[in-house]
């Protein structure tokens, strides 16, 4: 059951991540126009 | 104290996110060059978190007691695991976007000298990368020993974060700005220094604070225990539960230390504290061989499996050598006068096996404390419980308000994953249940 919590954290942590990550290339290239 | 330990994972995580995202974000001040397509800006963003993740694990096996403990040691490292292959997957997918996007910058030279050296980084990195993570999936089966693996996987993570970092100031597009590039470096230069933190710092505290054997105690069921006394210095406290690093025959400065529980009472006077081991092969056979007056090194205390509320019932599950925490527990209870109902349920092979079995009975005479004995190779004319500790047992000797007790599990894996479930299925809420798995690294 801990493992099953470390696993949801590290998944969690995974998409804010790439959530994140895609915020900042829309905000990269929204600033070109 | 659980709405406190709440509220520290929610600080830790949003310091870990900020570590891993501010540096990201900013990439955006001040003067930017020209952007570039969508799916780079991606692929860069990728490569970015996907570094700083990596060098944050450096952070995660610090030891920082403050970071580990509202979560557990075993928690900490399982996430350090299972976040390395995020990482490893990020840093990977920065390429495999760009060759996807057939973005220009993946175009080969005419000759191999021609590639640029920022290039060349990148494929040191995630060479190194995924090496790192095959040997550290893999070990066993790659039959690498385990103080072998364990040196190459520290010197594979330092090469993939160094050429990681090269590969981004010899591309330069964000890094040209010296302000960025003078952030990135400090970053890289903070994660490599937790590591010289843990490698260096630490074992120069140890050295000055070392501990004496002033007995070595044989047990029940192939077990020593190692009597230990500060020397020199006041010693630690720790929390009965808790577990220290173990150095013998060693310097500190060695790179694999080795995890045990405290088994003695968290209440000794004069800095006293006792390991039991149970051979178990490697290292843990060697341990009878201790003798009194030898110098060893100890690195503690660390976890959060220890003692809660005093007015709950206590069951304490402990499978084979997972009594040792228990032991530390019972001893403590006892030398405190504390009077709050134990259950001990303990799981063992055969009656001559169960280590400290004369003294827990003896023990029962101080404190409010049931023993029920499980084993899976019984005597003959044995009446007590055989097999595994299950939902069954618990269900036959705790009072059925189930949910109201509190919980603590040592023992192999495969136990502690059948409790578990059985616990689950019982309706005991997580926060209920505590556990120590003593192959968390």
């Amino acid at each position: 059951m801990r493992r099953l919590f470390a696993n949801r954290l590290a998944v969690a942590t995974g998409v804010i991540v790439v959530v994140l990550s895609l915020v900042f290339a829309f905000l990269r290239v929204s600033s070109m126009h | 104290m659980q709405y406190r330990d709440l509220v520290r994972k929610a600080i830790w995580s949003a310091i870990y996110l900020l570590f891993i995202l501010a540096p990201l974000f900013a990439l955006l001040a001040g003067n930017l060059p020209p952007a570039r397509n969508f799916g780079t800006e991606f692929s860069v963003a990728l490569g970015y978190t996907g570094l700083a993740m990596m060098g944050l694990q450096f952070g995660l096996t610090a030891r920082f007691r403050h970071v580990t403990e509202p979560w557990g040691e075993d928690v900490i490292y399982h996430f350090h695991r299972r976040i390395s292959l995020m990482a490893v997957g990020l840093v990977v997918a920065h390429p495999l976007i760009l060759i996807a996007i057939g973005s220009p910058s993946l175009a080969l030279p005419d000759s191999v000298w021609d590639i640029p050296w920022g290039a060349r980084f990148a494929v040191l990195s995630i060479g190194s990368l995924i090496l790192l993570v095959i040997t550290a999936l893999w070990r066993q089966q790659l039959k690498i020993r385990y103080e072998l693996w364990h040196l190459s996987h520290i010197v594979l993570a330092l090469v993939a974060i160094a050429a990681g970092m090269l590969h981004m100031v010899g591309w330069g597009f964000y890094l040209v700005d010296p302000l960025k590039r003078t952030l990135w470096i400090g970053m890289t230069i903070f994660w490599i220094g937790l590591l010289f933190y843990v490698r260096l710092f630490k074992p120069l505290f140890m050295l000055r604070r070392p501990y004496r054997v002033t007995e070595v105690r044989t047990e029940r069921g192939d077990t020593t225990t190692l009597v230990m006394l500060p020397d020199g210095h006041a010693g630690f406290r720790f929390k009965p539960g808790q577990f220290g690093w173990l150095t013998l025959w060693a310097s500190p400065f060695r790179i694999t230390g080795h995890p045990f529980s405290f088994s003695s009472s968290a209440e000794a006077a004069d800095g006293r504290v006792e390991m039991t081991i149970r051979d178990l092969g490697d290292f843990t056979s060697a341990v009878k061989t201790a003798t009194a007056g030898q110098r060893v090194y100890l690195d503690g205390p660390y976890g959060a499996f220890t003692i809660g509320n005093p007015t709950d019932m206590h069951v304490l599950i402990a499978g084979g050598i997972g009594i040792t925490p228990m032991m530390s527990m019972i001893r403590t209870l006892a030398d405190r006068g504390d009077t709050r109902p134990l259950v001990l349920l303990y799981g063992s092979k055969t009656w001559d096996s169960l280590t400290f079995r004369e003294e827990l009975e003896t023990l029962k005479t101080r404190l409010d404390l049931k023993i029920v004995y499980v084993l899976s190779q019984p005597p003959e004319g044995w009446t007590g419980e055989t097999g595994r500790v299950t939902a069954e047992v618990f269900r036959r000797h705790l009072p059925p308000e189930y949910a109201a007790h509190e919980y603590f599990i040592c023992g192999p894996d495969v136990m502690m994953d059948a409790i578990e479930t059985a616990l689950g299925e019982m309706k005991v809420p997580l926060a209920r249940y505590h556990s120590e798995r003593y192959s968390f690294v």
